[in-house]
Order: C-alpha cells, then structure tokens, then sequence
C-alpha cells in the first residue's frame, strides 16, 4: 500500500507551523514538507493575536534588556540560554517577515516602529496597527504558497502520532471532508498546533485551540512541561472573552475600577498600566473581590479608558479596538469606556522541547504555543509569543530537515497495520457505539466551568482537588458518550469529541500539575502558598501519560546563566 | 468509516464525496435591490442603443439630401426620447460616479478626495455640455 | 423568564442520504441581547442536533470561518446579532455561489486555488539580503494598500457576486483585491507578473461591477474598487508604452 510520505510533516498551519515549513524548504530545498492543518491555514489563531511582535531592533534597545525583561517576567522560571538565543533572533526574524510582506506600522523615517508594552522596560514592540498576528500569518501563509516543495492537507485532523521503535515516523490524519483515515508518514514531524484555551469557558481563543498536540505528544511518551503556568490577560471583553490588545494601554490607556481609581497603583506602582499580564489580572481579580469592580449582566468587569488619547491616536494605532467595540458592544471607544475583565489568554506550558524544538522521541519536534522550550517560564510577557513562534518555528524547521536528510526512510509494514489499528479504534470508540446516552456539549461546558473554577487566576488546594475529582467524572462521563452524526463527510461532531478527548486529557495535567506545584509562581498563584519557594519549586514540572488521569510527575533543573533570581517586583 | 493511504501528493485534500453544485436561479436578480438596480442600469443600455442606431438611419438619409430628412416627430417618439434621455443621465450618473472609486491620484503626496473627483467629473460633464450647446446654436443661426 | 426563543432554519445536506437541501428548523433559547447567530448554531449543535455542521472559530470577525446566508444576506455569523431578527426566525443557509459539502459547509478549494494564481507575496528582481535590515516604507504608502491588505478571506464578497455565480472562472473579488494589495505596495516589483492573470478573459474584465462585493465586505476591504482601478491600470498600460510603474 502506498502512502504519502514527506521528508518532513509539519502539524498545525499557524505562525510557528508555516515558519517551519519555509524554513525547512530553504535549509535544504531538496526536502519534500507535508503540511497538515485541521482548518485551512489563514483560519489559524495567529490570526487573532493584536498587540505586536518583541524584538530588540533600535538603537536604544539591547538584547540583555530585552533578556531580562523576559526573564524577570517569567519569575525565573525560563531557561535562559534560551531566552538569551531567543533575543538575538528575533530582530532577524521581524526583518524577515517585512521582506515577507507584513505590513509593520513605521516611523517617519521609514524604519519599523515599536511601541510599549507591559512588562518591557523599553519600547519593543513592533505592530501592524493591531492586528498584528493577522498580517504576519496572511503575510507568511500567502509566501509559503510559492514554495512548490510544501504540500498541504487542510482541514485534516491529526489523531495520533505513528510511533515506531520510539521514533516518530508520521501521523494518522481525519481526512475531514471526506471521513476517510491516511497514514502521512515523514521522517520528521513538527507539532506546531497552538494552545488549549477551549478547555477554559471564558478565554481568548478560537474553537480550535484544544491542544491538540500537546495531547498528541502527551500520549506518545513525550513529557509536557509547566503544564500549570496558564496566563490569564487582564483585558477581556465580558460575554464574548474577545480580546482588547494590551497595546491599548501601551497607547496610554487607563485601567479605573468603579470609583475611578487607577487602582494598579497599589500593586505595580511603577509600572502601572505597563506591568506584567499574571499581576494585573490578581490585582483586578483582587479588587473585585473587595467590591471596587463594576457589576454587569456578566459578572464583574473594570473599565479600560482611551478617551484622552483622542480619535486620531485610537484610528491610527487602534482602528481594530474601535470597530470590536462598535460591532460587537455597540459602544465607540472614543467616547466610551471599554469593560473588561481577566481571561484566559495563553499557555506557558507545553510539550518538552529543547532550543532547536527537540523533544525526547527522535524526529519529533515542536514550537509555538504548544511547545514549551523553556522562553516564557512562569509568565509570559506580551508580545513575545509572535517572535516565539518565528524563532523557534524557524529553529524546528531547520533542525526537522537536517535530521531528515541523514533519517532512514519509513517503511511501510508497521505503518500500515498502525494505521488500521488507529482507524478501528476511532471507529469503535465514536461511530459504532451502541447505548451511549451522553452528549459531548454538556461535558466539555461543564469542564470549562470546573477549570474556570479550579484553574484559574487563583487556586488553593481544596479546588483543585476537586477539579481533579470532577474531570475524573468528566472522563467516565465521556466514555459513554454518543454520537449523532453518522456521515462520513465533514462529521465536525467526530472532531468535537476527538478534541473533548485531548481536552481532557490536557486539563487533567494542568490540575494535578498545578496541585504539586505548592508555592506562587508567576501566572500560577496559589491561595494557601502565597510565596514563591525558589528552595522547592525552581523546577520544571514535567508530566509524563500513564494509564491513570494522574500523571507521573518529574521536576528538572532550571537553567540560570546571567540573571539570579530575586525578588520580582515592578 | 473506510481506511485508505493517499496515494501522490497533490496541493490541496484528496478528492471528496459527491458535493451540491451551486445552480444560479433564474430569479436572481430579483433577490436584493442592489441586482435588481443593477440589472436596471444594464438594461437601459437597451434602448439607448436603439436610439442611437435609429440616429444614425436619420444622419445616413439626411446625407442623401434635405428632400430625404424627414426626422420622427410622432407623440410616441418623442415620449421614447425623453425616456431614453433619462437613462442616459443616470448612465452618465453612474459612470462618472465611479470616477471616485476608480481613479486614485496624489497631489503633493496627499491622496485626492474622491468626493473631489468626482465634483471635477461632473464640472467637466457641465463644461462639455455648454460648449456643445453652443457650438450646435451657433451652427444652427449660420 | 427565560422562556424567550428564536427559532432558527438552517440548511441540512448530507450527500451521503440527501439529493438536495432541505430546511431544518431548531428553537433556540434567547437568553441574553448579545447573542448572535453563531451562538444560536453553537446551542443546536451542543445541545439539540450534534450533526449539524459549520465551520467557525475565532468568533470576533477575523479568522474568516463561519461566514453564511443569514436571512439571504452574507454574513459572518459571529457578528450578526439575534436582537436584529427576532422575533421573526432566522434562516442560515450556506454561502450562495459555492458548491455545498455538507450543511452549512461550503467548497471554497476554487479560492485556494484563484489566491495561488494571482502571487501573492513580495516579488522583487533582486532580494534584499536580510542583513541589509527593512525596506524603507513610509506610513502613507502603507495607506496606499492597507485598505486591500484587510481582507480576511471570508468568501463573503463571492457569495455576494451574481458575476461569479454565473461563471465560477471569473477571478473573483477577494483575489483581485489581494493581487491590487501586492502591486501597490511600494517593496514589490511584480505588477507585471500578476498582470496577466488580472487581464485575461476571466480575470477582471468580467466583472460588470454590481458592486455587492463591497457592500457585504465585513472588513471594508472595498473589492470592486481594487477591480476596477485593476482595469484603468491595465488599460493604461496597454494604451500608454511607459505608463505606470512596474
């Protein structure tokens, strides 16, 4: 039987995935890439990022600046050799992707224009007015069509990774219009599919981010690092979880709660408005629970002002902010206050990988949201998730197609009898099911609910205890789960239950992670473990699969270069 | 479900199940007001055309002598003309109101409003008519 | 009190039982004013019928996904408000002019392919080493192409097009517009490459600008203006030997 085979696979058709892609053909233009995306690529959540990209470009910026914004912010828990190579790429990889098309805000002179952000100490950020993620993924979707060496499988949803010998050797894929299984075998495989916010009720991300390859990896023996680092943005649009860029108020807006107050005075007193994301929603979440938020028809909320920067600022620098606000709450940011209030935003945590996105199977790899190669520790800062994805898309790519070129080929037999296993197995699991009386919604709602609960800005031991109680049922729940739909062609009720399925399996990891994890620790706060406890916990969680919901947990060292750790305060 | 490997690459998904094939219905242009003006203003074309074509039977007649011009002069005709008239004014309309969309220009590195444009089409429209005027009264007092 | 509801019809096609289309009607709790109709399919596909199915994602308007019919009009679902149809019922309908696969799926590959064909990306005689840092670019030449470079590929202005609907050769509203966003930008050089799929036959002389495109652009993208300033350019070129710019 024959069955595509590439050189290298990239999974996920995001930022970091198509970047590893590209990077792949022109390290070696003889390799042959796959690119597999369970949406067509410009779908991607890249597209929803606003704010801006961070790199260490001006003159009055430098890369050790840039470094120890990063590693402070992380509350040391990034390894900093990485975050070291980190910053002197990125301002390569920002000039790439002008080359490239993206449409970057300028200054007078015709250079690229950054502005502030919180958390950095100097202005960094480059942007697209803000919709930044936007133009860099159409910019780099639409280079990538060019490359007559990247092959594409849209809308294919990746069940399982093919694992022979404990190397990876390609990937079982849903062919989603079709309903029909393929084997995609390659000699290196990137997983570059994005976060799990959906696992949260009220987040930031699309439909699609259910962590997939996080679960993926998960499952083939690789080890998920820092899974209980989950950030939450301050600056969510109640109801809809859509996002308000932090960059409104790196423009210089105001974060009042009900007396008018710019309350962050009390919590990052030099920062303000610019301190890091994990302290700004505890300060808001904070003031709420004294009282000093608003109170609407869905739940408490603060006011975001950019009424004093005036119409021309907020079209040139914001146009996107005032048309969510005028479409979505029918409100002008000009002339009206923004509410918002934390959500779930980003990942820190994600599958174990190395500073070339090497994870511990042979020829697997990862980068982007659903990696961890150790840059954003316990927090990451704003704006430096885009870089990350250049960069360590970039670093996967190359990395995937050197090992390709001296990789044996794949052969066919186990491949082959894999493929019918995995094809069975989600057949009899979904499809063939008799008896089955629960629906998919109803759990994955009411796991949304327990996580917002137990999992979120703070945690204390009783919730997450019964966090990992409630997904325990939720688990026993979903294996009585039925399906409604028995068509073959776009079943998107199969791929529904396959990532309530990862859903699941990554939230279980984010509660036990987060319940050993006993100090406060950038995003992760713990109500009965207020202190950061450098003598216990400057480790890496890592979480390994076993046969129970509960992970088998390691701790690895961190690695601390230039900047000691110290007291983190802004 | 069925189990199958692809067999060569191609850019984009394997071959799918029967799809519905999108059949424009004869209606359409009834279905929103945007087509039916549309189709209204294409329509108009119609007669103008017709117009024209008898304007040129009348020209080539009057070229084989005074004796020949004899110029349509029923109630008739002339309610046909004015007609025809008014969808010429609404086709100028329509085209030198695209003027705005179409034409893009700098002037001392500023954009040119399209409002502007389109104010200097209509001021040219006016300006050609006058001189036309003109010229065809003072041809008609030689 | 919270037995207010909106009844919504949506489309049912599955090729694998269905000859054709039909109408399947689900009554929706409305519960809250910022409900919108994506909403609305999420609660039916979550809670009354898992099979209907839909692409989304994003559900703030920039990914592109869930564009639909909404009562005939080609709307993303995720930015079309209940309060605006209720207490009539609201009919989701898969985008007109495109092949259905499934429910509200539609075929959109024909896209995939027109974007491809009309090279999309910077186009230069000589790259600029990266080591050579940015072109220069200035804020107002970014204006001069921005307004084309917003397109989110929703599919919206295609389900708008009659032109397309009778003749699916034609180029098209978005990849026009995205091949206008290359050549105007100041770093590309490769107006002469896209020049010749833009002027064939089907390129952008079908278009007899109905102008809809533009109207039902959810981003102000403006395509039957790229097309038409596409025709004056390639006339020009053709009737001025050193007109435009290459």
């Amino acid at each position: 039987m024959d069955f595509e085979s590439y050189d290298v696979l990239v999974v996920g058709g995001g930022l970091a995935g198509i970047r590893a892609a590209i990077a792949a053909v022109e390290a070696n233009p003889r390799v042959r890439v796959g690119m597999v995306s369970k949406v067509y690529p410009m779908r991607s959540h890249t597209v929803s990022a606003e704010g801006g990209a961070a790199a260490a470009l001006g003159p009055g910026d430098s890369f050790e600046t840039h470094a120890f914004d990063t590693i402070k912010g992380s509350d040391y828990l990034a390894d900093q050799e990485v975050v070291e190579a980190f910053v002197r790429e990125a301002p390569v990889e920002i000039i790439q992707m002008e080359h490239w098309g993206c449409p970057w805000s300028r200054n007078p002179d015709g250079t690229i224009a950054v502005r502030p952000f919180g958390g950095m100490t100097t202005w960094r950020t480059c942007f697209a007015a803000d919709k930044t993620g936007f133009h860099m993924l159409h910019a780099v979707f639409q280079t990538s069509l060019k490359y007559p060496q990247i092959t594409r499988h849209d809308e294919a949803f990746v069940t399982k990774l093919l694992v022979e010998d404990s190397r990876c050797v390609g990937v079982v894929a849903l062919d989603i219009r079709s309903g029909r299984f393929d084997a995609i075998t390659a000699k290196s495989v990137i997983l570059a599919t994005g976060g799990l916010g959906r696992v949260y009720a009220f987040t930031t991300n699309g439909n699609i981010c259910t962590g997939d390859g996080m679960a993926l990896a998960y499952r083939a023996g690789a080890g998920l690092k820092d899974m209980e680092m989950v950030q939450f943005h301050p600056t969510g649009l109640p109801f809809t979880g859509i996002l308000i860029t932090e960059a409104v108020r790196g423009e210089g807006g105001y974060l009042l709660n009900k007396d008018g107050e710019r309350f962050l005075k009390r919590y990052v007193p030099n920062k303000m408005e610019l301190g890091p994301r994990d302290i700004i929603s505890r300060a808001m979440t904070t003031e709420f629970e004294e009282g000093r938020g608003f109170e609407g028809p869905h739940g408490k909320y603060m006011h975001l002002d950019v009424r004093h920067l005036g119409e021309k600022v907020i079209d040139r620098k914001l146009p996107f902010m005032r048309e969510l606000g005028r479409e979505f709450l029918g409100i002008d940011i000009v002339t009206d206050p923004i509410p918002v209030r934390p959500v779930q935003h980003y990942m820190m945590g994600g599958v174990d990988a190395n500073i070339s996105g090497e994870t511990p199977i042979l020829g697997l790899y990862a980068a982007g949201e659903c990696a961890n190669v150790g840059l954003n520790g316990g927090n990451r800062l704003g704006s430096n998730s885009l870089p990350e994805c250049l960069v360590f898309g970039a670093a996967a790519g190359r990395a995937a197609a050197h090992y390709a070129s001296s990789a044996r080929p794949v052969t066919a037999n186990p491949v082959d009898a894999m493929l019918w296993d995995e094809a069975r197995r989600v057949e009899a699991e979904y499809l063939e099911k008799k008896g089955g009386d629960e629906r998919i919604g109803p759990i994955r709602e009411e796991m949304q609910r327990e996580m917002d609960a137990g999992a979120g800005v703070f945690r204390t031991k009783e919730g997450l205890s019964r966090l990992v109680r409630n997904l325990g049922g939720l688990r026993e729940r979903f294996e009585k789960v039925r399906i409604d739909d028995s068509s073959r062609t776009f079943n998107t009720e199969i791929i529904a239950a396959l990532e309530l399925d990862f859903m699941l399996e990554v939230a279980s990891v984010i509660a036990f992670t987060a319940l050993a994890r006993e100090e406060s620790r950038g995003a992760h706060a713990r109500r009965d473990f207020p202190e950061r406890d450098d003598e216990h916990f400057l480790k890496h969680t890592l979480a390994f699969h076993t046969n129970t919901l509960a992970p088998r947990l390691e701790y690895s060292d961190v690695h601390i270069t230039t900047f000691k750790p110290q007291a983190r305060s802004y | 479900m069925t189990t199958e490997a692809t067999a060569e690459a191609t850019t984009e998904a394997p071959a799918a199940p029967r799809e519905y094939s999108w059949r424009m219905p004869a209606n359409w242009w009834t279905r929103n007001r945007h087509y039916f003006l549309y189709t209204v203003r294409e329509f108009t074309a119609l007669p103008l055309a017709l117009w024209l074509l008898w304007l040129l039977v009348e020209i080539r007649r009057a070229g084989d002598g005074p004796a020949r011009y004899a110029p349509h002069s029923s109630t008739a005709f002339v309610v046909f003309s004015v007609v025809v008239l008014a969808f010429a004014l609404y086709h100028s309309y329509t085209f030198l109101t695209l003027a705005g969309t179409i034409l893009h220009f700098k002037v001392l590195d500023r954009p040119v409003p399209a409002r502007l444009i389109v104010l200097s089409q209509f001021a040219a429209w006016a300006a050609a008519s006058v001189v036309v005027a003109f010229v065809l009264i003072w041809f008609a007092h030689e | 009190m919270p037995d207010k509801t909106i009844t919504v019809r949506a489309t049912r096609f599955d090729p694998e039982r269905d000859r054709e289309p039909r109408m399947q009607s689900y009554e929706v709790p409305f519960t809250d004013e910022s409900m919108v109709v994506l909403d609305a399919l999420n609660h039916v596909k979550s809670h009354i019928d898992g099979s209907l199915s839909y692409r989304w994602s994003c559900r703030m308007g920039i990914c592109g996904s869930c564009g639909m019919m909404v009562n005939g009009t080609p709307k993303l679902t995720c930015n079309a408000f209940l309060r605006d149809y209720w207490p009539r019922p609201v009919v989701v309908q898969p985008l007109n002019n495109f092949p259905i696969i499934r429910d509200l799926v539609i075929d959109m590959d024909d896209f995939m392919h027109k974007l491809k064909s009309i090279k999309p990306w910077i186009i230069r005689k000589q790259e600029l080493p990266l080591g050579a840092g940015e072109h220069r670019q200035s804020n107002e030449q970014i204006d001069d192409f921005r307004q084309f470079s917003e397109c989110i590929n929703c599919m919206l202005c295609y389900a708008a097009c009659p032109v397309y609907g009778l003749n699916n050769e034609f180029l098209g509203p978005a990849a026009t517009a995205l091949a206008r966003r290359y050549n105007l930008d100041s770093r590309d050089q490769g107006l002469k490459e896209r020049l010749p799929v833009l002027g064939e036959a089907e390129g952008i002389w079908e278009c007899s600008f109905v102008g809809e495109c533009s109207v039902v652009c959810p981003k102000g993208v403006d395509p039957a203006k790229a097309i038409q300033q596409t025709k004056l350019d390639t006339t020009m070129r053709f009737v001025l030997p050193y007109g435009n710019r290459e």
